[in-house]
């Protein structure tokens, strides 16, 4: 058997779909005799209803049996013998007995004889499955309504829900901890950085009774907050620097995504505002353009730049779904992503909903995005954008404008007289494989004989000028060429890869290369325009396909003219690296020291500059506008300041694959199984239909609308005020973040495999706030530091735990060992050397050098870390999404392949050796130790200082004698070193 | 069942394997207070041999993973169609997704097949070396995936998801069981000394298990093949009795930390992993100091000759490993890229007969060294790769990616050695009998170690996640 033997079953599979209606007869016979038989016998294991699909079959629709399941169709219609399902069921295949239980012979001969006439189904397709809970039943999908706060007497509404909890189990909040343990646990909380020791000083013998609360505020109002809080949410949607997969490339501009999102934390942006400009600041704030590294949030996640390459359908396919599942993770802690292959079976998400999701997200793609910060210069650049995009599809209605005819006037005001040109004969003309150049009457070489893959020419001329300003190049057709020429390939095109030029100065000496400074072609291939042969990329070149057989020019015009003593020779190199025997047959080198007049124009623009205004047809106007207004949007934007970028996903994106564009988006098909396939019903952009109050498909005015509307169109069903997941998502998140775990503890899934909130009063009391107060992420963080269940102590309590081990009800603060950026951060600032420096490229913690492939070798262990730039927070650090740090690896920091709405808590023998004895720690205890010597003059003050800096507190007598003791005999670093390794400076009382 | 991994208070078993599970877990919970385990899912259970659900063949695992697609046609898979259809256009007109340039025309084997052992299975004249152990092996000659891109490939059998952020096969298994001695990680990865796979580490990762599972990567070239097992030179404070002094400190500091911090087990975890990471100290020098193995040995893997030194030497670590009580050991052979690996694109003749040298005598030494120490009894040994190549030609000498067929082998206990499951088509294009997916052989693999495939889950984002997702049967008809 060879791979062929799969079609005719393929065919089969064809075959069957094509059924007719169903007679009266069969249609009795299948309701009598096989529907409650399948239901009864298959259904169990074999049904959307059952929510299973066992090897991937389904027995509840014909599509279900025809497309069959992992080996491949279960019915053929009509042949009993070649039918799985037959064979199944009769238990003659020891490896395909089912149902396990044989069946009863009738039951057996029933279907046979069901197979036999052929399968006829009325079933056309699966049920739609019903939504295993209905929404309104739910927690997180119920409307959101404020509760009322319990009475208690409490000042803090949080404390009165906490204590309601509490009380309700006999329990009590714990006193209020020390000011010391406080001011640490609010500074790395709210910066991830500890306090310094004046600071701990001041706060503790403050006599002002709102001490605390200003601290509170002092905290939020600082830039270390955002720095702080940014972390957050990129660990929610898995932000990094680079690709991952097989091709791990830096991406170097996304780091304006990471500087947005912190500065949009010390802000305060509005949350929902927060979620507009991340989706789509493009469509729906178009006037400020300095929100464009916003949609960075669209780029977050990995990219397969192999498989987008090589199997573009199944990549796109995947990388919407990882978009999808980030951005519903996300914002609304919904696992749509498990609808894709079937109906998610615990939630109300049918797979429709999943795919319309898709389809939000089908006309992007990743890559840099351009923007300007300035609107003005973005209007410019609009502008002149549009006239080129208008010149380049010769677009009548906008050449001809009166605005732009004004323009084209003016320049043919202003032009003067085409440049007089000189054609040049050779001196001398070389093909470097083996193609015969020979030199004619009228000054042109033709190429003959040898017609290899690629071609270079070298042609050398003495031209009779004293000075160049621009050369041109005329193609020339030729009966003895294909298709007449001008190219040597078998249709009659050519690629010119690159145009070169030097001037060889009389009696020797070095050679002056020409520069180029603009390239003009009366005619460009799709693709190949004449600007890609002086690009210096031989991988790029000009084309003229489908215009064969008639003539092309280019024209090239000089930075700075060159000059020509007497007796200098010009030598230019065509190169035609194409391939395919792209070479050029006839061509003709002409020269000029004219500086005007050098546009090289096609045929319509030149005859109709020949005539008058009046007498020119409309092709001929379009075509001469087209030529000169592309040359003035060509001028115009390359006067403007070059463009930032920020890596994002957009209809125009650029990545290491060159452009890439989305002319429409993708049409979106239910997929049956979720298998590319197997495609079913068109789906259109819209959301989640268990949002009962919310329109769950979008309607757009214009039907040919622009694919940001529909992002623009999530962004708004995800801001809305009546959007009930959305709220209570960010609540809990922030929650999550000062007390260690979420009122939920699944932040990212509120379904029901999640978690039921221990207190959801309080939680949607807290999402109310935040949705009725504007969406102020600070005021949250104001209302939770300030409650006393927060202040309160982290010590363990006799007997209680029995009650309540993991403290779900907060009857002492939770303890949490500082995180990987944590604990970073905060050995810097300990031994003195954090540098505050703000934004800008990532730093890289590493060495690195070029891979085998695309990807680099990466070596951690071999960074210097005195290199500059290298104190600075962790947030500034480059995240190699496939390359992880050991050492941050080790303290938990996520694996950015996936989102990690919780940090997890490891505590293993490799990670107390990255603790003892990275580079890291033990270059910065030198650095603590130099800083100890730099303040105290005695062993006990440094000592002292060392306890204060990192543990802000003094040490004890006994901890003094043992920790002078080490530094006596081992130096001061090893007492940084074990400070910094102490349950102490790693645990957040 | 699950284990809530959100949780910020770990519990008492959470605890237990923060340390990595095995020894180490039960002789704190004894110092804890001398507390019994409780009936909590995932402790390997001794009347089953150490295996969760049922009774454990496999104690140990190593896993051989040729990076790029190693060709079955050139190497185990015999064709002889493929002579006879040989410059023949009969392959699909367009190309497949994944597939790297246009489909050419059949080519034949440019290497000589023979049949060996007494099972007379066909091995290509690439392979002299391990066509000696056949009788020992026991092939999938039908293994297959549903793509041809190597990342997405590589992601699919090491962790039986196409995308990222899935936790790989030894992390599982370094989940569920744990390492044998507290000495050593219970996952240990030994990467081509020339660069990483395909994917980087993402091939290693835990995913969303507890980091402490993710493979640990070995420098076998270096001074330091466990990274930061000792301080550089350059930290004298740091080494030697200032190394020990600080250690001393650091314990009695942390414990008198974690005494008026009562009813917190992390903090005895920390205090626990400090003195595991000691013990890991004393261990792990001695472990891969190959000098105090034979020079017999030596030379049997290959460490003599440079074409088989590298291979050779993660051969022989990855045995030492597992002798010391590593669970799972992987073993790379090739870096990512288009050279020196089994991605041969260009020119089978020339690429792949270097790369497959390289391991040839390596692999059928660690066969046969495994067999000879009695430790083939509880050990697995898996020859394995990301997908096989086309029958059709690339250009005119190499191969393209094909998901359809690929060979795999496994050698150790509980398997019927000396056969060869499964088939491809004439040419091996597409698998026909037998046909074996990644979750199939992960289902396998874990049935071995006495593990329910099915039962091992962890809940992440809404859904009880597991090795072989929602596919996977167990291959039976392999089983002794």
């Amino acid at each position: 058997m060879t791979w062929r033997a799969s079609i005719p079953a393929a065919l089969l599979l064809a075959a069957s779909r094509t059924f007719g209606a169903l007679s009266a007869e069969d249609a009795q016979f299948f309701a009598d005799k096989i529907q409650p038989l399948i239901e009864e016998r298959c259904y169990k294991c074999h049904s959307h209803q059952s929510g299973k699909m066992k090897n991937g079959l389904t027995l509840d629709s014909r599509d279900g049996w025809a497309a069959g399941g992992d080996s491949g169709p279960a019915i053929v219609p009509g042949d009993v013998e070649k039918s799985l399902l037959v064979r199944a069921i009769r238990h003659s295949d020891p490896d395909l007995k089912m149902p396990k239980e044989k069946l009863p012979a009738a039951e057996i001969a029933a279907l046979e004889e069901w197979v036999k006439r052929g399968a006829p189904d009325p079933r056309e397709a699966p049920p739609v499955a019903k939504p295993a809970i209905v929404p309104g039943d739910w927690w997180s999908l119920k409307p959101l309504v404020r509760p009322s706060v319990p009475d208690g007497g409490s000042p803090s509404p949080i404390d009165a829900f906490i204590q309601e909890g509490l009380h309700a189990k006999g329990l009590t909040l714990s006193y209020e901890a020390s000011r010391r343990t406080l001011i640490r646990r609010l500074y790395l909380d709210l910066l991830g950085l500890p306090p310094a020791p004046e600071e701990v000083d001041a706060f503790v013998a403050s006599t002002d009774p709102q001490a605390y609360e200003k601290l509170v505020d002092a905290l939020l109002a600082s830039p270390r907050y955002g720095e702080r809080w940014a972390r957050h949410w990129f660990d929610v949607i898995h932000f990094a620097d680079t690709h991952g997969f097989e091709h791990d490339l830096l991406r170097p501009n996304a780091w304006r995504y990471r500087d947005y999102v912190i500065d949009r934390f010390n802000g305060d942006v509005a949350w929902p505002r927060f979620i507009r400009e991340q989706l789509a600041a493009d469509a729906l704030y178009p006037g400020e353009p300095k929100l464009a590294p916003a949609l960075g949030f669209l780029g977050a996640g990995p990219y397969d730049s192999s498989a987008a390459g090589t199997a573009p359908k199944s990549f796109e396919y995947m990388d919407r779904d990882d978009l999808v599942t980030q951005t519903m993770s996300a914002f609304a802690s919904t696992t749509v992503n498990c609808a894709r292959c079937h109906a998610h079976k615990f939630d109300p998400i049918p797979q429709e909903d999943y795919f319309a999701l898709q389809a939000v997200f089908s006309g992007i793609g990743k890559g840099d995005i351009t923007y300007d910060e300035s609107p003005g210069i973005a209007q410019e650049r609009r502008r002149w954008q549009a006239l080129l995009d208008a010149a380049k599809a010769s677009d009548a209605a906008v050449l001809l404008s009166f605005e732009n005819e004004e323009l084209v006037t003016k320049w043919e005001r202003l032009r003067g007289e085409s440049a007089p040109w000189l054609p040049l004969a050779a001196e001398s003309s070389v093909a470097a494989n083996g193609a015969t150049l020979s030199s004619q009457p009228d000054a042109s070489i033709s190429a003959s004989g040898t017609r290899a893959d690629v071609e270079t020419y070298t042609i050398t001329f003495a031209p009779d000028l004293s000075e160049i300003a621009a050369l041109r190049l005329d193609l020339l057709t030729d009966d003895l060429l294909p298709a007449k020429g001008p190219g040597r390939a078998d249709n009659g095109n050519m690629h010119l890869s690159e145009f070169e030029a030097q001037v060889l100065p009389h009696g020797g000496g070095p050679p002056e290369k020409a520069h180029f400074c603009r390239a003009t072609a009366d005619f460009e291939q799709v693709s190949y325009g004449v600007a890609k042969a002086i690009d210096g990329d031989p991988k790029t070149s000009w084309a003229i396909h489908p215009k064969v057989g008639e003539p092309h020019q280019a024209v090239f015009e000089l930075g700075a003219p060159l000059a020509l003593d007497p007796g200098a020779k010009l030598v230019v190199v065509l190169k035609q690296l194409q391939g395919g025997s792209h070479l050029i047959g006839r061509f003709r080198i002409s020269a000029t020291n004219s500086v005007a007049g050098l546009l090289a124009l096609p045929p319509l623009a030149e005859s109709a500059l020949r005539k008058a205004h009046f007498e020119r047809s409309k092709e001929e106007q379009v075509g001469l506008a087209s030529a000169v207004l592309r040359q003035i949007a060509e001028d115009a934007l390359a006067r403007l300041p070059p463009p930032l970028k920020v890596y994002a996903a957009a209809r125009r994106a650029e990545n290491e694959r060159g452009v890439i564009t989305f002319p429409e988006p993708r049409i979106i098909h239910l997929l049956s199984r979720g298998d590319l396939e197997k495609p079913l019903a068109e789906i259109g952009p819209g959301a989640l239909s268990a949002v009962a109050v919310l329109p769950s498909r979008f309607q757009f005015r214009d039907p040919p609308h622009d694919e940001s509307a529909r992002r623009a169109a999530l962004a708004e069903w995800l801001a809305d005020p009546r959007n009930p997941l959305v709220w209570r998502s960010i609540a809990n998140r922030v929650w999550q973040y000062h007390f260690g775990c979420g009122l939920c503890n699944t932040p990212s899934d509120f379904g029901r495999m999640g978690g039921f909130p221990s207190h959801p009063a309080l939680l949607d009391w807290l999402a109310s706030e935040l949705r009725d107060s504007g969406g102020s992420l600070k005021r949250l963080h104001r209302l939770i530091c300030n409650s006393a269940a927060y202040r309160q102590a982290s010590a363990d309590r006799d007997g209680i735990a029995a009650v309540d081990p993991d403290d779900r009800l907060l009857w002492r603060m939770n303890r949490p060992r500082m995180d990987a950026d944590q604990f970073y951060d905060s050995v810097l600032a300990v031994s003195g050397r954090l540098d505050l420096a703000a934004g800008g490229p990532s730093i890289p913690h590493f060495r690195s050098k070029p891979g085998p492939q695309d990807t680099p070798i990466l070596d951690y262990t071999a960074f210097d870390w005195d290199t500059p730039g290298a104190s600075r927070r962790s947030i500034y650090r480059v995240v190699w999404r496939g390359i992880t740090d050991p050492f941050l690896d080790a303290l938990d920091f996520p694996d950015a392949a996936m989102a990690a709405p919780v940090r997890g808590f490891s505590a293993s023998p490799l990670q107390a050796l990255e603790l003892m004895n990275d580079d890291f720690v033990l270059r910065h205890s030198e650095r603590f130790a130099q800083r100890l010597e730099e303040q105290g003059t005695g062993a006990t003050d440094r000592i002292r200082a060392a306890f204060r800096l990192a543990l802000s507190r003094e040490p004890n007598e006994g901890e003094l004698v043992k920790f002078k003791a080490l530094a006596d005999r081992h130096s001061f670093a090893a007492v940084c070193r074990v400070l910094f390794n102490s349950d102490e400076f790693l645990f957040i009382d | 069942m699950h284990r809530d991994s959100l949780r910020s208070t770990p519990t008492r078993r959470d605890f237990l394997w923060n340390l990595g599970g095995g020894i180490g877990g039960i002789a704190l919970a004894q110092l804890l207070g001398g507390e019994g385990l409780g009936a909590e899912p995932f402790v390997p259970r001794p009347e089953f041999n150490g295996g969760l659900h049922h009774p454990a063949k496999v104690k140990r695992i190593i896993q051989l993973f040729m990076n790029g697609g190693a060709s079955p046609m050139d190497t185990f898979d015999y064709k002889p169609e493929l002579s006879r259809l040989h410059g023949q256009m009969l392959g699909p007109k367009e190309k497949p997704e994944g597939q790297t340039a246009a489909v050419g025309a059949v080519m034949k084997s440019p290497f000589e097949f023979k049949q060996y052992g007494q099972c007379g299975q066909w091995v290509s004249a690439v392979f002299p070396e391990q066509a000696r152990c056949v009788d020992e092996m026991t092939f999938l000659m039908a293994m297959a995936t549903n793509t041809n891109v190597h990342g997405a490939s590589c992601y699919l059998m090491n962790t039986g998801f196409l995308l990222p952020g899935f936790p790989c096969m030894g992390s599982w298994i370094s989940y569920a069981l744990g390492s044998l001695s507290d000495n050593l990680p219970a996952f240990i990865v030994l990467p081509d000394a020339r660069g990483l796979p395909n994917n980087q580490k993402g091939n290693f990762s835990a995913g969303f298990l507890p980091a402490r599972h993710q493979g640990a990567l070995i420098n076998s070239l270096g001074d330091h093949p466990v990274p930061d097992l000792f301080a550089s030179e350059r930290f004298p404070f740091a080494a030697g009795d200032a190394d020990r002094d600080s250690f001393e400190l650091l314990q009695e500091f942390n414990r008198a930390h974690a005494a008026e911090h009562p009813g917190d087990s992390r903090m005895e975890a920390r205090i626990a992993s400090c003195e595991l990471a000691a013990k890991m100290q004393l261990s792990a020098p001695e472990t891969f100091d190959l000098l105090r193995e034979t020079a017999a040995t030596r030379e049997s893997y290959g460490l003599n000759n440079k074409v088989t030194e590298d291979f050779g030497r993660r051969c022989l670590i990855a045995r030492r490993l597992i002798e010391r009580g590593s669970r799972v050991v992987q073993v790379w052979s090739g870096p990512q890229g288009a050279a020196n690996n089994w991605d041969n694109h260009g020119n089978i003749q020339t690429e792949l007969l270097p790369v497959a040298t390289s391991v040839d005598k390596p692999a059928a030494a660690l066969l046969t060294d495994l067999k000879q120490r009695g430790l083939l009894d509880d050990t697995l040994l898996i020859w394995t790769t990301e997908f096989g190549r086309t029958p059709f030609a690339q250009a005119s000498l190499g191969r393209d990616h094909n998901g359809g067929s690929f060979v795999t082998w496994m050698a150790g206990a509980g398997l019927k050695p000396g056969i060869a499951y499964g088939r491809s088509d004439d040419l091996g294009f597409q698998a026909v009998e037998g046909k074996t997916l990644c979750y199939d052989l992960h289902a396998t693999i874990l049935h071995l170690l006495g593990i329910d495939h099915t039962k091992l889950t962890f809940r992440s984002s809404g859904i009880d996640r597991r090795l072989t997702d929602v596919h996977g049967h167990v291959i039976r008809p392999i089983l002794a």
